[in-house]
């Protein structure tokens, strides 16, 4: 298990920074994050999840959208084992052919909110002044929105869709990173090693880049693992509610609410989903804190 | 590592152990207790829990089935509907019409009063229609009766009402809840606001009403036909929530409640003393396609469609059993409904159709319908029948304002963005023309102005509409309405799914009380026995 963990872990920062290639600090991060049991273990789960997002229509005994009437509601048994739904589907298969879904949409729009939050970080950061000023209230009244509410707002103007979900949750992502690296891209800044960089007479692009943006990477990889988990919460909902995937996805939160009707009848409808999601959103949390207790320099042990 | 992050890895793994024991436990059905005991009921106050909330307590300006529920236990039309919507004379003892359907003649019952003392009579009728046809009247309901030309008192329990233009479905349109009396007086001293104080001539006074909260009336000590059963005093209570409905019930909180969600029909019934009873109603479940736009306007086409859909799966799927398949464009309670061919469910030849009619890769096209859950899920499953004639059908549902406005703000029929409407009806005139005109009655049909969601135009059908309204004689009426059920029924302008069972949740003492077909409550006649 170790090794495909470390190769996991070895791309995930070389998204975010070159210069982290260089093999000394992955070992010291390795052999730090090797005590985090429970972290470990989440990061297990969120690998067995991508593997089952890469093989699941492969892995899936039955069709998520085929239908079986004779076989409505059936609780749980040898074929199949989370139950069917209301349309005699198989809720285990749904289940795994939804992980992509969740698990796309999670990655996707916080990918997204990552990206052009980093930027308007860095650039609020390094110009400071007015610059910094109007991005940041812009932040500020983005945050004053509940995260669920600016996403159902975005959506009423969109119109509902898998696709809009992904721009809403991605749109209420920015404020968070531009906050969380305007913060770390101003002590970065303030550096010894960025002065003479500027002293020697380095451009702004490369100083930004090539100096300040790596300091910032590991909140930025913190957070990222961390805001994956709410997204897919948000997803979830949006869907429950109908502003999602539409029918016949298999989206966990859209299993949900068809399985609403049900709740006292065959509560496993509701059940399966339910557990897929918490799991889910339970080990990117994990996986997030036990990352940021690695990679914050503030926490030594 | 801190030792508290063991805790969360602990509730997973109680949770997934949980998850695999709660699983086969689910369905263990005991028939035993069928034949239960009556259970006892203390007073005689009733409680009625129902779905919505009340709009209005003015038959001449209501629009709702449910506010015409609590109506009726106040107020009494000339004539009414018995339990399967056969027109049976109320205030009226009896009435004749003329040939061509153009005066009706009503003798009416003597000695009864209304609540406020004010008498019954020939002047209280006209009082009422003219209210109604008063051509300045925003009354909603007034279109039902703007046939109407004149009321003449003839004698003091005798009165004449001459029509415009002959309207063969007069009777029963006096039979709609819309055509109850309210008490002259009463409408002289409160005008518009006598949708606060109702004054009938029924079996209930009218008490209070908190909208939102509760409508209570009690009973009627000097009612003219009384029976001696009536109940001390009935008490409605809107509750939204289904569940919440169904545990009022369990725990006695409420002794009748309706609709019950069919999901858990099953599983209260015979249990606690709760009956749970169901019976075809008049509402029909259709699948409208737009017969303007491409493919719909190929007959063959829409034929295509109703042999993929499989009716009896709808029904046990969507409907849990609770329905039956339509085998006309009108209910069979409906008046003047005649029995066509179903189309069976056949796939082979719904692909053959499909390819005649060059569309043999399918097509994509959209379903639009309302949000609630029943009809997702009735959308969910036309989209997987489709499927399998390669009709890919994306199911677009609607909050309900979003959806009216979708199909009724279009000035153009040929801008109809429609093309598939999953939707349904009920007639509550109980006859055919109003489950018939409104909604294939050509282009005065087409929306805006009414229902034809299809956009179906035959001058055909319009005619033989049109001949069916022109005369009272029954024979000639039901002639013209089969000859255009079977016109429409070949066209198939629908989908034709199911008609509804109306479904209600008792105690077993309760007696008399019932659900007319078009879905409305009809509690006047209700009784404890014990």
């Amino acid at each position: 298990m170790a090794n495909p963990q470390t190769a996991e872990i070895a791309t995930e920062l070389s998204k975010g920074s070159e210069n982290v290639k260089k093999s000394s600090p992955i070992t010291e991060f390795w052999k730090k994050f090797k005590k985090q049991r429970l972290a470990m273990v989440s990061g297990i789960f969120v690998l067995l999840l991508v593997i089952i997002t890469i093989f699941g229509p492969a892995i899936a005994p039955y069709s998520a959208e085929e239908p079986d009437y004779v076989n409505v509601l059936q609780g749980s048994s040898w074929d199949h084992l989370a139950g069917t739904d209301a349309f005699g589907r198989d809720i285990f298969s749904r289940i795994i052919i939804g992980t992509r879904i969740s698990l796309f949409v999670g990655t996707i729009s916080v990918l997204l909110g990552a990206v052009v939050g980093t930027i308007l970080g860095l650039v609020s950061a390094f110009y400071g002044k007015w610059v910094d000023s109007f991005i940041m209230r812009i932040c500020d009244v983005l945050f004053a929105f509940p995260g669920i509410l600016l996403a159902i707002g975005i959506i009423a103007i969109l119109g509902p869709g898998l696709g809009n979900v992904i721009i809403a949750i991605s749109i209420f992502n920015i404020p968070n990173f531009a906050r969380i690296v305007r913060g770390s891209a101003l002590s970065v800044k303030a550096t010894v090693y960025v002065e003479a960089t500027k002293s020697i007479g380095a451009k702004n692009r490369r100083l930004i880049w090539k100096h300040i943006f790596p300091g910032t990477a590991s909140s930025i990889i913190v957070n990222f693992t961390m805001r994956i988990g709410t997204a897919i919460l948000t997803a979830a909902s949006l869907s429950f509610l109908g502003l999602g995937a539409q029918p016949p996805t298999p989206e966990w939160g859209a299993m949900l609410s068809n399985g609403r009707d049900y709740l006292s009848t065959s509560p496993h409808v509701t059940f399966y989903p339910g557990l897929a999601i918490f799991l889910t959103v339970l080990a990117f949390n994990l996986l997030g804190d036990g990352l940021r207790d690695t990679l914050d320099p503030k926490i030594k042990d | 590592m801190k030792k508290s992050q063991l805790v969360p890895l602990f509730i997973i793994l109680i949770v997934v152990l949980i998850g695999c024991s709660s699983t086969t436990d689910t369905e263990s059905k005991s028939d035993e207790d069928t034949k239960q005991e009556v259970v006892k009921k203390e007073g005689k106050d009733i409680t009625i829990a129902v779905a919505d909330n009340f709009i209005s307590m003015d038959p001449h300006d209501t629009n709702d089935t449910l506010s015409y529920s609590a109506q009726k236990t106040m107020m009494q039309g000339l004539v009414g509907f018995d339990k399967d919507m056969n027109v049976v004379p109320v205030l009226a003892k009896e009435y004749s019409a003329n040939e061509d359907a153009t005066e009706f003649t009503f003798k009416l019952q003597e000695g009864v009063t209304f609540h406020d003392g004010t008498p019954f009579n020939a002047e209280a009728v006209k009082a009422n229609l003219d209210r109604l046809t008063d051509p300045d009247s925003t009354l909603i309901r007034a279109s039902l009766f703007e046939v109407i030309e004149e009321t003449v008192v003839v004698d003091e329990y005798t009165v004449k009402v001459i029509l415009s233009e002959p309207f063969g479905a007069m009777i029963n349109t006096f039979a709609h809840p819309a055509g109850m009396m309210i008490s002259p007086k009463a409408l002289e001293e409160y005008g518009d606001e006598v949708s606060q104080h109702p004054v009938g001539t029924g079996p209930y006074v009218f008490k209070d009403w908190k909208p939102g909260d509760h409508l209570t009336v009690t009973k009627n000590e000097d009612y003219w036909n009384a029976t001696g059963n009536e109940v001390d005093s009935m008490t409605f209570k809107p509750t939204p929530e289904n569940g919440t409905r169904i545990a009022m019930l369990q725990t006695g909180e409420a002794d009748f409640i309706y609709p019950v969600p069919t999901e858990q029909a099953e599983s209260v019934n015979g249990k606690d003393g709760i009956m749970v009873e169901n019976a075809p109603s008049i509402i029909v479940r259709y699948l409208a396609m737009n017969n303007m736009k491409e493919p719909f306007n190929d007959v063959r086409v829409r034929k295509a469609i109703n042999y993929a859909i499989n009716k009896e799966a709808f029904i046990g799927v969507v409907m849990k059993g609770y329905a039956t398949p339509m085998d006309s464009i009108i209910a069979p309670n409906t008046q003047f409904y005649s029995k066509q061919e179903q189309y069976k469910y056949n796939i082979e030849k719904a692909k053959e159709l499909l390819t005649e009619a060059g569309f043999e890769d399918g097509f994509k096209t959209t379903i639009w319908g309302s949000n609630n859950s029943s009809t997702l899920k009735g959308m969910e499953f036309i989209q997987q029948q489709l499927a399998q004639i390669n009709v890919e059908a994306e199911v677009v549902p609607m909050e309900s304002g979003t959806l009216s406005d979708s199909i009724w703000s279009v000035q153009n029929p040929e801008d109809a963005e429609i093309e598939m409407y999953y939707g349904g009806w009920s007639p509550s005139t109980g006859d055919a023309d109003w489950g018939i005109r409104p909604l294939v009655g050509g282009k005065d049909a087409f929306p805006p102005s009414s229902y034809n969601t299809a956009y179906y135009n035959n001058e055909e059908v319009n005619s033989l509409i049109a001949d069916g309204l022109a005369t009272a004689d029954l024979e000639a009426r039901k002639q013209a309405y089969a000859e255009a059920q079977k016109i429409i029924w070949e066209e198939t302008p629908w989908a034709f799914l199911s008609v509804d069972d109306t479904i209600f949740g008792k105690k077993n003492y309760l007696e008399g009380i019932y659900l007319l077909p078009d879905g409305s409550l009809s509690a006047e006649n209700i009784e404890i026995v014990q």
